[in-house]
């Protein structure tokens, strides 16, 4: 369920980043089939790439969880937290865990990436609950090219 | 359905595993990916102009 909430709130926040100039682009495991089905299904209208070989993911740095950072108490208890919120709060779309595809215990993350090609922010995630908040990710992305939203 | 439960029990990572973000995406740059419709793209073509935000979902499910 954390990476369709994750998905949701990025394509709540696309404009905000089309505002900032900078470039938004999702990454998931599957096929183009999966992919496809879900960006119709969350609605999500953001540019979604697949790499069903794990490749950008490595490079990134993202990590394996073990048993724990998956279904940890932690874990659990966000996941409730988050259910209960997308129910409560106002709009067409509702959270919930689906099923698991591809590699089950692969993590994901952030990451900012200036023009030269340097990483500007990392975020990656420690559990399966850990998503960077896009409030954070903006700023960091602002902070490279300042003055591209300042009438926002 | 079984396999569902299981998998992240058999897939999981024995041990703690860190993080490891690059400082630079050279290592990302000339990975091509294709987006939902198919259609191939060059990473680093992302952040060539602008800056990018690369969100790494744990997958499509």
């Amino acid at each position: 369920m954390f990476c369709r909430d994750h998905a949701v709130q990025l394509h709540r926040d696309r404009h905000r980043f089309d505002a900032a100039d900078v470039t938004l682009a999702a990454i998931g495991q599957g096929t183009l089939d999966q992919a496809a089905h879900f960006r119709r299904v969350q609605g999500v209208d953001i540019p979604l790439f697949v790499d069903p070989d794990r490749r950008s993911y490595e490079a990134a740095g993202a990590k394996v969880a073990m048993l724990s950072e998956l279904v940890g108490p932690r874990v659990i208890a966000r996941a409730v937290q988050r259910t209960l919120a997308s129910r409560i709060r106002q709009g067409s779309i509702v959270v919930h865990q689906g099923r698991i595809l591809d590699h089950p215990a692969q993590l994901g993350g952030v990451l900012v990436i200036a023009p030269d090609g340097s990483v500007r922010y990392a975020h990656m995630s420690e559990d399966a609950s850990d998503n960077a908040p896009n409030g954070e990710v903006l700023a960091a992305a602002r902070a490279i090219r300042p003055h591209a939203d300042a009438g926002a | 359905m079984i396999a569902w439960y299981v998998s992240p029990m058999l897939e999981a990572a024995p041990s703690p595993q860190q993080t490891r973000p690059p400082t630079q995406a050279t290592t990302l740059e000339n990975i091509v990916l294709r987006d939902y419709r198919g259609i191939p793209t060059r990473l680093g073509d992302l952040w060539r102009d602008r800056p990018a935000a690369l969100v790494f979902l744990r997958h499509y499910g």
